[in-house]
């Protein structure tokens, strides 16, 4: 039984050459999984192998080297290493190497396959899809180089849509071998391994026959949020199926921190994974390991690139399962370990899983609760109660769009410059202040003089003042109506030498100001208290319109900037709160949406 | 909703500043010993002595 779109008879095009799939060989992988390479004869000539694996398809053919080409040895592989040797027009760089089980064989292929042979291979892939395959079963090794395709790529989209309809009667019916209850594989040609519903044990999923390998102790189970078989619609309008669920730890400074993953199944798409840390959701699908530019020494600062964009190391420890529940595409196991390296640029975290033998990269999105609800038809999912490592900050926009209004009172306060008019002296006098001791007047008038109505007023008082003062009550009248607008203006000046210091304080000018008053004709009306003056204070006093103080465009920038300030502040915190929980705080930043 | 309304709220600060600064209305200095001059709109003398 089979969930391939593609089978022995099928015809495609490839680069404008028409070709048919006359032979096809399925291995196994030595963790477990097994992977369908089908035989490609092309009408000139040409031979290739159109390989598949986990819903991804690579068209590769055989490259005879150079001969002064030496490739590495299989065992001095590295992986990340880039080998030079493979002709291509990119960098190859391993990501996988193994040793592989032939299992079968069908239709036509060029050499006789023994089941059961093993042999040793490498995968390696490069920028824009470039894919090679290096076969050290033969001597010298084979290499084979491509890239990946999609089936429309190829002239089998047909075969996409045919293996939809075939989708549907897949899932195989099962018995557990240890408690003979029933299961079902939703995707039996690749399931590897399965926990039995039932019993809770961990079976091994060996050509389509079930073996039992142990029983999961009870107490390891966690709750999990959401259940094998749940489907769930996501924003792109496709739809999976969780068939399995892990929980998985990290142990940071003797801590053990928990998640879930769940894997998603969409049998023409292939697998997805949906991850749940701290009530927080993230939609994880694989990425293809040669696009990204990462450094090997990781420290606080270091980031990897994707697709032009800098993502920022966050945590790099050993990962390991703590609980299976489901079918899974790989031989999965309580304890397994892997390396496992994260990067952040909100809304998306980079992910790199490493072990002995494979690296693999994914890609993570962050969903909100809202978004995994309506993707599965559920409500009421538990509040996050910290920040996720790629949530992205949604109050942006107050510090940045916020500022709008602030650049528009720039843009108001310099049309207003014109509009309201410039400044103006409307009356200036010189106004003696005789002590009643010598004889004058307690009270003294100006001349009068006109103000202009929508204009402030400001009235400015000077006098030779020295180790003297006079407080200046001053009032405005409006000659018409007689009333009466006060103001004080302190004149003083005091100065002397204390300690050998010299000091001062006070002025010899003082003003004073006020909102704009009714148009017409006005006289000042000055009323003085002398301090340490004996002789007549000449005082001059100026009234001035239309005067340039800046106090309402403070008030407005103040006004104005409390919003985008606050949001900045939230920013902050947000992001302090995002770093505290990374094994390297110090490369904290404004990681934004 | 909150983008839109904190927006509408900035226009109208800038609407009443560009007002302000057109009718002459401003936050009075009335000195030291102030006793605030008139207060921003004009209301009225607030009488003399």
């Amino acid at each position: 039984m089979s969930q391939s779109p593609l089978r022995v008879g099928l015809k495609g095009v490839w680069r404008e050459v028409r070709f048919e799939l006359t032979g096809r060989t399925q291995n196994r992988h030595q963790l477990g999984g097994t992977w369908d390479e089908w035989y490609a004869t092309f009408s000139n000539g040409w031979v290739g192998w159109l390989a598949e694996a986990q819903g991804r398809f690579y068209l590769t053919f055989h490259q005879p080297l150079p001969a002064d080409a030496t490739l590495p040895a299989f065992a001095s592989l590295q992986l990340g290493e880039t080998v030079s040797a493979i002709p291509n027009d990119t960098p190859l760089m391993v990501y996988e190497r193994g040793t592989a089980e032939a299992v079968a064989a069908e239709g036509e292929i060029p050499y006789e396959l023994r089941p059961g042979e093993k042999f040793d291979y490498a995968d390696f892939s490069g920028k824009g899809g470039s894919f090679a395959t290096i076969d050290y079963g033969e001597e010298p090794p084979w290499v084979f180089v491509g890239r990946q395709v999609s089936l429309a790529e190829i002239g089998l989209a047909d075969a996409r849509a045919a293996e939809r309809e075939s989708s549907r009667v897949t899932t195989a019916a099962l018995g557990c071998p240890n408690c003979a209850g029933p299961l079902s594989l939703v995707a039996p040609d690749k399931t590897e391994r399965v926990t039995c519903p039932n019993c809770d044990s961990l079976l091994d999923v060996i050509q389509g026959n079930l073996s039992y390998l142990k029983a999961l102790a009870p107490s390891d189970a966690p709750e999990f949020t959401l259940s094998i078989g749940n489907e769930g619609t996501f924003a792109d309008g496709t739809k999976y199926k969780i068939i399995g669920a892990i929980s998985r730890s990290v142990t940071i400074e003797g801590i053990k921190y928990y998640w879930h993953e769940y894997l998603l199944y969409n049998a023409p798409i292939g697998f997805r994974w949906l991850v749940h840390s701290d009530n927080h959701w993230n939609f994880v699908e694989p990425i293809n390991a040669a696009e990204v530019a990462s450094s090997n020494n990781i420290a606080a600062g270091t980031s990897a690139i994707y697709n032009g964009k800098p993502f920022k190391i966050f945590q790099d420890a050993a990962a390991t399962v703590e609980y299976v529940k489901g079918e899974f595409y790989w031989r999965v196991e309580q304890g397994e370990t892997v390396r496992a390296t994260d990067y952040v640029a909100a809304p998306l975290m980079l992910s790199q899983e490493s072990s002995a033998n494979e690296i693999n990269w994914s890609l993570g999105r962050y969903l909100t609760n809202a978004e995994v609800e309506e993707a599965f038809g559920i409500t009421d999912l538990a509040k996050p109660w910290d920040v996720a490592p790629n949530q992205p900050f949604t109050g942006g926009f107050y510090y940045t769009w916020g500022l709008l209004p602030l650049a528009g009172l720039f843009l108001v306060a310099l049309l207003m410059v014109p509009l309201a008019g410039s400044s103006a002296i409307v009356h200036r006098e010189s106004i003696t202040l005789v002590p009643p001791a010598a004889g004058g007047a307690s009270v003294v008038f100006s001349k009068p003089f006109e103000l202009k109505g929508n204009r402030n007023v400001e009235i400015t008082a000077s006098a030779p003042v020295s180790n003297s003062g006079a407080d200046l009550d001053i009032d405005l009248v409006n000659d018409q109506s007689q009333e009466i607008e006060s103001v004080n203006i302190p004149v003083s000046y005091y100065q002397g030498v204390e300690n050998g210091e010299s000091w001062s304080e006070g002025s010899p000018t003082n003003s004073a100001s006020m909102s704009s008053l009714p148009a017409g004709k006005y006289t000042l009306r000055l009323e003085g208290s002398l301090d340490n003056i004996a002789q007549p204070l000449p005082v001059e006093v100026k009234v001035e319109q239309g005067v340039v103080r800046g106090i309402n465009f403070l008030c407005a920038f103040l006004i104005l900037a409390i919003v985008p300030i606050l949001g900045l502040i939230r920013k902050i915190s947000f992001e302090s709160s995002r770093w505290k929980n990374s094994m390297f705080s110090s490369s904290g930043g404004d990681d934004d949406e | 909703m909150l983008k839109k309304l904190y927006l509408v709220f900035g226009g109208g600060v800038l609407m009443f500043y560009a007002a302000s600064s057109l009718m002459g209305w401003e936050i009075a200095n009335s000195g030291s010993r102030s006793r605030m001059g008139v207060p921003f709109f004009y209301t009225g003398f607030r009488g003399g002595k």
